[in-house]
């Protein structure tokens, strides 16, 4: 292999004698450099979108939930609460008690999942009160005479707009939990007072979360001292799935969890395919420099013929031969992946550093472009990368190991 | 069969010495090449030899000259087993070259035979010493080992100065020099060489063949020279002349 490899790396850094063949060999090295690149760019940039999203989203929902199978709610929830905190891995619990509900101020209406929250609890399993950008969420605390005041609830800024809402208004709650009256089922409603305005940066939730005091929802929906499910801060938020099921299997029978991945399947699926049609894309870079490494290659092996029939001639192996040129193209193609990464890694390390690419905080709800170069696609681009263009070889090699020396020497 | 004056000898070995190069019954035909179209010109099967028998003992230097399209090359081509003939055998010694694999022929040609071309055919991208070195480091020689042999090498054949130059860089007696070590760096027993002189002018075609009859006697090498040259065909130790497919021998020293 030594010598293949001398002859190999000789022959890229020899002058030409067809100017042209270097021209195109540079070519192949900057093509690679420039499917690399873009391939590392672009993967950080999905990582990124995904980190970010991935932490906003986990910033604002639990990692795992737990609820009754029959869904009729958890009664004896204070013990049980106090019980499955103290589990290993659990690092904060929330009860919850949610109803979808109308809510509505004058004409406006929107649809809304109402979450009846101890705020101290809360606050442990989701940054969204403490994020609420207008009013407060300290109105949330229980108090001692709940019914002496308009209850106050905190509610989503999309919602809010919707609502044409502001803090210190109010707005009319609607279950659809009716009461049963001689006049039929009366749904039942009730007036609250915006306390806080949240943005949580995510749609889904600033559309339609609200969220009032535990007593409050209790008196709403009729359950007295009853929660819909326990919320769940673990220590690894990846290993939720594992968690949850260790928390189930404590809760006891008739109980079932489910955690932010589950819930967020098709976001993550829908981002995963999204990476997977960027990756597919710039491959085709890497593809295209292949191509002209393959003819690089090939304008090589004629510009030698007469060198490799030489060469057999004193011995050296068909396979030798062909082993020369498939380390060149390999050779074309490690110094391009290497120039690659370097440029990709480098732009994309600047551009998460310096956030010189700006977005639209409305639409994206981040305003810059988030890098996140991962250390591991490295290894999926280089091993593209490397792959690819030794596919590329394979023609201009056996080629030049079909060179017959005696032909080749005899029309010189 | 006659020699340059028309005197028919014998193409077989005149020497005692055991022959160590045979030919038998080696024929060399290129098929006629099947083409199409209108003005497609198709030439026929091309018959370079046939039956040509040829035995060099141990440590002849034997000539081969003929005009130019005879197959004097191809012939050369055969016995260092850089080609397959249409028929018959080659042997070295008791190896049967005809019969080797395409990479016992590359070791054969890396170990048993030196080869000089006429045109040098030095590798442009390397220098005379690594030229040299070349059939050392496809064996798989360490660099420093197969340099350090080479330079001993280019230092015989006159060329030590040179060693790091570039054939561009050198003269085509100096090429042919470099070429010469190259083909013997390896230590063959057999060193075939392919009009060595046919591309040089006149006193650097007789220092070149001058240094061959040294190399030949001090290396006690086997050699076969194609040639033009009748003035230095006759200073070996045999003359063969192949024509019509036939090689003669000429009566020579």
């Amino acid at each position: 292999m030594r010598f293949e490899l001398f002859i190999a790396a000789r022959y890229l850094r020899a002058k030409r004698r067809q100017a042209v063949v270097g021209a195109v060999t540079a070519i192949s090295v900057v093509g690679v450099a420039a499917g690399v690149a873009s391939l590392i760019i672009a993967l950080a940039i999905t990582n990124g979108m995904r980190r970010d999203l991935q932490q906003k989203l986990v910033g604002s929902s639990a990692h795992v939930m737990l609820m009754r199978v029959a869904g009729d709610g958890i009664s004896d929830w204070r013990p049980l609460l106090a019980r499955l905190r103290s589990l290993p891995h659990v690092a904060a619990a929330a009860p919850v008690l949610y109803e979808e509900v109308l809510i509505s101020r004058n004409a406006h209406s929107g649809g809304a999942l109402i979450q009846g929250i101890v705020p101290a609890d809360e606050n442990t399993v989701s940054d969204i009160l403490p994020n609420v950008r207008q009013g407060s969420a300290s109105g949330l605390e229980p108090v001692a005479s709940p019914m002496l005041s308009t209850p106050p609830i905190v509610i989503g800024q999309d919602l809010a707009q919707t609502l044409g809402a502001e803090v210190g208004d109010t707005v009319l709650v609607t279950s659809p939990q009716g009461e049963l009256t001689p006049l039929g089922l009366v749904p039942k409603y009730q007036r609250y007072q915006v306390a806080g305005i949240f943005n949580s940066g995510f749609y889904q939730y600033d559309s339609s979360y609200a969220f009032i005091r535990l007593a409050d929802a209790q008196r709403l929906f009729s359950e007295p001292d009853l929660v819909s499910a326990i919320n769940f801060k673990v220590d690894d938020m990846f290993r939720a799935d594992a968690i949850g099921r260790e928390i189930e299997h404590a809760a006891g029978p008739g109980y079932e969890s489910t955690n932010w991945m589950e819930q967020n399947r098709e976001l993550f699926r829908a981002l995963r395919l999204e990476q997977a049609v960027t990756v597919i894309v710039l491959a085709l870079i890497v593809c295209v420099a292949a191509l002209n490494i393959l003819i690089a290659l090939t304008m090589m092996v004629m510009e030698k013929t007469r060198d490799i029939a030489v060469m057999m001639g004193f011995g050296v192996r068909i396979d030798q031969v062909r082993r020369i040129f498939l380390l060149q193209g390999l050779l074309i193609s490690l110094i391009g992946t290497a120039l690659g990464l370097v440029l990709g890694y480098g732009l994309s390390w600047l551009g998460g550093h310096y956030r010189f690419i700006h977005l639209d905080a409305s639409v994206y709800s981040i305003d810059y472009l988030p890098f996140a170069p991962r250390l591991i696609d490295a290894l999926y681009v280089s091993a593209v990368s490397l792959g690819v263009s030794l596919l590329a070889t394979l023609y201009p090699s056996g080629s030049a190991a079909k060179i017959l020396p005696a032909e080749a020497l005899r029309y010189e | 069969m006659s020699d340059l004056s028309g005197r028919t000898v014998d193409t077989l070995s005149e020497s005692a010495a055991p022959a160590m190069l045979r030919a038998v019954g080696l024929a060399k035909i290129y098929p006629a090449v099947a083409s199409s179209g209108v003005n497609a010109i198709s030439p026929g099967e091309v018959v370079l030899f046939r039956n040509l028998d040829l035995s060099i003992a141990t440590g002849e230097m034997v000539a081969i000259v003929g005009e130019s399209g005879t197959g004097k090359s191809s012939l050369l081509h055969l016995l260092a087993a850089l080609d397959r003939p249409s028929a018959g055998d080659v042997w070295l010694g008791d190896t049967n070259l005809s019969r080797l694999s395409p990479r016992q022929a590359a070791e054969f040609r890396n170990r048993d035979v030196g080869y000089v071309w006429q045109f040098h055919y030095l590798l442009p991208e390397f220098t005379a010493l690594e030229n040299v070195a070349m059939p050392l480091l496809a064996r798989g020689l360490r660099r420093s080992e197969a340099l350090q042999q080479a330079s001993l090498w280019l230092d015989e054949v006159g060329l030590a100065p040179r060693a790091d130059h570039r054939s561009g860089e050198l003269s085509g007696g100096e090429q042919q020099r470099v070429s010469l070590a190259r083909a013997l760096v390896a230590r063959p027993k057999l060193l075939l060489a392919d009009e060595p002189t046919g591309d040089l002018d006149g006193n650097t075609a007789e220092a070149i063949f001058s240094l061959i009859q040294t190399l030949h006697r001090q290396h006690r090498l086997t050699s076969v020279l194609v040639t033009h040259n009748l003035e230095f065909a006759l200073r070996c130790d045999r003359v063969l002349r192949l024509r019509n497919g036939l090689l003669e021998a000429v009566a020579a020293r």
